[in-house]
């Protein structure tokens, strides 16, 4: 425990959901099924895109401004769950959202899991001077709390959604380093590896044969957890008024819209933030389930 | 012995001293404090540091022109006693100005022609006053007695005199003694208040100034301190607990509630604002470089819905001008909304499936909900295919990026929502030379312009030389609809109404200083 | 590790986040753009050149930022004409309350619910825990600050929703803020408890004879506080950065929202100075963590 990360850890142990004790649970043969039919409407609505909105996401109408939803007085089946304030169909902005909120998490996962992985691999194996340097770095990067580092890079760079994928990608890499180093720095005393080495694989070889898909698990685990996560950030972000900018549409944004109206208008400000709950809630426990199915004792994550 | 002080005769005496007493102390000494909440912040309290707008707020609680319009928007002649447009030897105006007697500085100097003269040149200076060319025109300012002066011009300049003869009065001696940078932290001026202390974003503390020289028009309450709340929902809670008494920007949602609560005054006026939205046309590339591009944008916006559901009905629309002012043409009518002429238009103009384009808009409630209102645009602009990427700007930023003529980025590089006034209702003669002239960079000519129109040029500067108000008038109309027809110098969009309100037991007259209301200059407890 | 390494393992962290700050600052090309109004005259943009030293090498600029940093010099806030330094450090006690009522809430509430659940496993009491600590870890903090406004302070008008005005305005924010914590921690005093209640040291301590009540609130608990203050730690250094949003939901005059506002007046040097001290501060309170962390379990302290 030389490097002590013991709040580190704690803290991903803690930030995974519904943490439970090294017990193996039995339900691993039971498929998250909340989490798979969530993903999957979700898929639907960003793929489906246009096809399937009811109306256009944009399209204003003053005169139909705060329609409740469908089951309120005044409210109607044609905007089944009501309009804003300017006459904006809820649900169809909702399920535009989704792409946007799906594109983002796609992008900057993949690139912040690719830097973190690669990062996390190379000071795990080449361990010494490179490591500390390495981990050096994580710790620094972390020493800024993720939204006040979102804010400089939003000063410099301008709202929009490059910025926030680039923000994400920023804050989120670190925690792929670290994981994943703590994953190669176990692997690497294994047997295999050292035969590897000594049957002369080079490193770059022993990084994808040997261990890459060792830690393949781990990783992704580790990325369906931070679907939710990054979400809710980009989410905050756009409540800001720093991530996606109209006509953009996105869940944080819809809120921001809607926070003038709170005593007009519960349902906008109540429905994006659902879909919000209901994605990151299907992440989590589909995270969880992964996890377990692929080693109930570990906890590291 | 003879009784030289009888009881009587002293009585006799004192009865005779009293009239003069009653003359001296026309007002009973200010007493109270009164907490008023504004929904914007001025930047500056020094008058040359006045970027926007919104600082005339602070600046013109303590400091004063010459002229001013009074609370029934009449010009009155104010730190001047009585001035006359007369004509120099060379053919040149010239304005003869007798200063009132009697006026102090908040630090008791008496107000002299020197002091006029120092302030001219303090805000002539464009390296350290932002509007300098309000003043460019005065070629130097003749002192004749200290309560005679002369302002020499170099041409003519109808707007001088529109804007109440601009000159902010400051004191020369204070700030020759202490300095720039200590006058700007504790500004001296001759105005109603004096300033006590200031906590930035938080609160202006002023305090009725005895001395000031107006017998009637005077503040009855000690104290005065500002608080800025920008949220509207904070605003109007902190009104409804008591802890402020007087609230400017009343929620245009909220309008019809606080004029039937119990105890409370409202007041709505014009703001005095004329808000539009302009173009890149100064950009080689811009879209908006075609007419029909302009005039698509014009009738996509359903300006009337805007007012009755974002506004809550607090708005009217204008066409060039606005109703009261000079150059006001009851026959000129706005663009009429009109989205299926408006994509015509956009194909016409080679367009079939839109563009994108940036669309600036202002968050600062500047004027009650104009981020909405702006959003509420940009909306309609999008859904006739002038897709607008809309950027939020706060105040400060906002202000910086409409104007031309900058060392560096951003680049104003699409569609900005923007606002003009001057004076109450506005004259749009200045304005014009801004936002409408072509930029001419160092003249002070169209520091806020992206037209480029020979005959807009010239006509501007027609009506700038002509003193004669009919004829004035007549250039302003024929210019109006010239802008209208060829959409230059930007689309007029709305004029925004606001509301204060107020404690009953508070007597208060809302007072404008230059185009802005919210001065504080006839306000009192009533006595029960 | 003994406490000067992590001293200075917390310096290079500091050093390391101006540097970040540094660079982030240069990055859109021209910093005089970013620290000054784009209508500047232009003798203020020279005095900014000279003042940056934009004519040296990078790293020449680095030292000067750096030692003026260290000064607490950010230059000044050039929207309000204020040293950009005292705009944050006045509103820093605004968003220091507001963390620790944040913590204290997610204490007061996170032992209790967690140690009831852990005597109670499988009740219904536990399975509610459990769905309400999902829901709650899935919830933006920035939501729940809407949702408890439009519940307390628009629907039944019990508590303020904005501002700082009496301790009842503390009560709303206090619980936006905390909620992600609450969700998480009791699920952690959860599971601490039930490892040390099945603990062969507890187990004994039965056979024993120690009553029950001694034995959870003497030490199981003693021992589950170990993880949870160490999570304590932590939250409480995320919410003094992570505090912004909330900050701006209920516009509490706080660091975050001052920052917030700066980004958008385009004011930098408030930013700088902003997000500079809130690093100095998540620094410094991870490292207090670790410390008595330490100090806690003194099994750690040589680690």
């Amino acid at each position: 425990m030389a490097e002590s990360t013991t709040p580190d850890t704690a803290l991903a142990g803690a930030l995974s959901p519904a943490s439970t004790p090294a017990r193996v649970r039995s339900r691993a043969a039971e498929l998250p099924w909340f989490s798979l039919s969530v993903f999957a409407v979700l898929l639907v609505c960003a793929i489906g895109g246009e096809l399937l909105f009811p109306h256009d996401p944009n399209a204003l109408d003053l005169g139909l401004a705060f329609a409740p939803p469908a089951w309120q007085a005044g409210g109607s089946w044609a905007y089944a769950l009501g309009t804003d304030n300017l006459g904006r169909d809820v649900l169809t902005r909702i399920m535009a959202g989704t792409r946007i909120s799906l594109v983002v998490a796609l992008y900057a996962i993949v690139i912040s899991g690719g830097i973190g992985t690669v990062v996390g691999m190379i000071a795990g194996y080449v361990g010494g001077r490179v490591d500390t340097v390495l981990m050096r770095l994580v710790d620094i990067q972390m020493s800024i709390p993720a939204l006040a580092l979102a804010l400089v890079l939003a000063a410099v760079l301008g709202p929009g959604f490059e910025t926030v994928v680039i923000v994400i990608v920023v804050t989120y890499w670190t925690w792929y380093a670290r994981i994943v180093r703590g994953e190669v720095l176990s692997l690497k005393e294994r047997d295999y590896v050292a035969l590897a080495k000594v049957a002369g694989c080079g490193t770059c070889t022993i990084f994808r044969r040997h261990l890459l898909p060792n830690i393949l698990n781990t990783l992704l685990v580790l990325a369906t957890l931070q679907v939710g996560q990054v979400i809710i950030f980009e989410a905050s972000l756009s409540f800001l008024g720093l991530g996606i900018q109209q006509p953009d549409v996105s869940w944080g944004l819809m809120l921001a819209d809607a926070r003038n109206y709170i005593s007009n208008a519960w349902w906008v400000i109540t429905l994006p933030g659902i879909a919000i709950m209901l994605t990151c809630l299907a992440s989590n426990l589909l995270g969880d389930w992964l996890r377990d199915r692929f080693d109930p004792k570990r906890r590291q994550l | 012995m003879p009784r030289i002080l009888s009881r009587r005769s002293i009585g006799a005496a004192l009865l005779g001293a009293l009239p003069l007493a009653a003359f001296a102390q026309a007002a009973p000494a200010p007493t109270g404090t009164l907490t008023v909440a504004f929904a914007s912040e001025s930047t500056a309290i020094d008058p040359i540091k006045i970027s926007a707008g919104v600082d005339h707020y602070f600046v013109g609680q303590l400091f004063e022109m010459l002229v001013r319009p009074n609370a029934q928007l009449e010009q009155e002649n104010w730190l001047a006693e009585s001035w006359t447009l007369e004509q120099s030897a060379d053919g040149k105006p010239v304005i003869d100005v007798r200063l009132r007697q009697g006026v102090k500085f908040h630090n008791g100097d008496p107000m002299t022609a020197e002091d006029i003269e120092f302030s001219w040149q303090r805000q002539r200076d464009p390296k350290k006053s932002f509007f300098s060319h309000n003043v460019a025109s005065v070629e130097r300012i003749e002192i004749i007695d200290p309560h005679h002066l002369k302002i020499h011009f170099k041409e003519p300049d109808a707007s001088f005199v529109a804007g109440g003869l601009q000159i902010w009065v400051m004191p020369k001696k204070y700030i020759e003694q202490v300095g720039e940078e200590e006058f700007a932290r504790k500004p001296v001026g001759t105005g109603p208040w004096k300033f006590v202390s200031r906590s930035v974003k938080e609160e202006l503390r002023l305090e009725a100034f005895e001395d000031y020289w107006h017998p009637t028009k005077r503040p009855g309450v000690k104290e005065l301190v500002i608080k800025i709340i920008p949220e509207d929902l904070t605003r109007v809670s902190a009104f409804k607990t008591g802890r402020v008494d007087w609230i400017d920007n009343v929620p245009p949602a909220m309008v019809e509630e606080f004029k039937k609560m119990p105890g409370v005054k409202t007041q709505t006026v014009v703001s005095g604002n004329n808000l539009f939205i302009n173009f890149n046309t100064h950009m080689p590339k811009s879209p908006f470089n075609d007419v029909r591009v302009r005039q698509a944008a014009a009738h996509a916006i359903d300006v009337d819905a805007i007012i009755k559901r974002v506004l809550f009905g607090e708005g009217e629309r204008y066409a060039q001008v606005g109703k009261g002012s000079a150059g006001y043409d009851p026959e000129l009518k706005p663009y009429a909304y009109d989205q299926k002429r408006a994509r015509e238009l956009l194909k016409e103009a080679g367009y079939p499936n839109g563009f994108d384009i940036p669309c600036y808009n202002l968050t600062t409630p500047r004027e009650p909900n104009v981020k909405e209102v702006g959003e509420a645009m940009f909306a309609y602009l999008s859904s006739v295919g002038i897709r607008c990427q809309v950027r939020n700007l706060e105040y400060g930023a906002w202000i910086s990026l409409g104007k031309r003529g900058r060392s560096g980025p951003p680049e104003m590089d699409g569609v900005l929502s923007w606002m003009w006034s001057q004076g109450l209702p506005g004259d749009p003669g200045t304005p014009w030379v801004g936002h409408l002239h072509s930029f001419q960079p160092g003249t002070g000519l169209g520091t806020y312009s992206y037209t480029n129109d020979p005959e807009a040029d010239a006509l501007v500067m027609e009506q700038r030389r002509t003193m004669d108000p009919a004829a004035r008038a007549e250039i302003l109309k024929k210019l109006a609809r010239l802008k209208q027809e060829r959409a230059i110098g930007g689309i007029p969009t709305y004029r925004p109404l606001v509301t204060f309100a107020w404690r009953d037991k508070l007597d208060y007259t809302p007072w404008p200083v230059r185009d802005y209301w919210r001065v504080f200059q006839e306000v009192g407890w009533k006595q029960q | 590790m003994n406490i000067s390494r992590r001293l200075l393992h917390s310096l290079i962290s500091i050093l390391g986040a101006s540097v970040i700050i540094f660079v982030i600052s240069r990055l859109s090309g021209d910093p005089v753009s970013l620290l000054l109004p784009s209508d500047a005259p232009p003798d203020a943009i020279e005095a900014t050149r000279q003042h940056l030293g934009l004519d040296k090498p990078v790293l020449v600029q680095y030292l000067y930022f750096l030692g003026r940093a260290l000064t607490g010099d950010f230059g000044d806030s050039y929207r309000w004409q204020v040293p950009a330094i005292d705009l944050i450090l006045e509103r820093l006690p605004a968003t220091i309350e507001l963390s620790i009522a944040a913590l204290l809430f997610s204490v007061a509430i996170a032992i209790p619910f967690g140690v009831f659940s852990a005597l109670h496993r499988g009740s219904w009491f536990d399975r509610f825990g459990k769905v309400f600590a999902m829901l709650g870890q899935a919830m933006p903090n920035f939501w729940v600050g809407l949702l408890l406004i439009l519940f307390f302070a628009v629907q039944l008008q019990w508590l303020p929703a904005f501002g700082r005005e009496s301790w009842s305005s503390l009560v709303l924010p206090a619980i936006a803020l905390g909620w992600y914590p609450v969700a998480a921690q009791t699920r952690i005093v959860r599971s601490a408890m039930l490892d040390v209640l099945e603990s062969d040291y507890v187990r004994m301590g039965r056979a024993m004879g120690v009553p029950e009540r001694v034995l959870i609130w003497k030490y199981a608990l003693r021992n589950a506080a170990i993880p949870l203050i160490t999570i304590l730690g932590v939250y409480f250094a995320a919410m003094l950065g992570g505090a912004f949003v909330v900050e701006v939901i209920f516009a509490w005059p706080g660091v975050g929202r001052t920052v917030v506002e700066a980004v958008f007046s385009r004011d930098f040097p408030v930013v700088q100075a902003g997000v500079m001290l809130t690093s100095v501060l998540f620094v410094a309170s991870n490292l207090l963590v670790d410390l008595s962390y330490g100090l806690i379990d003194p099994r750690i302290r040589h680690g």
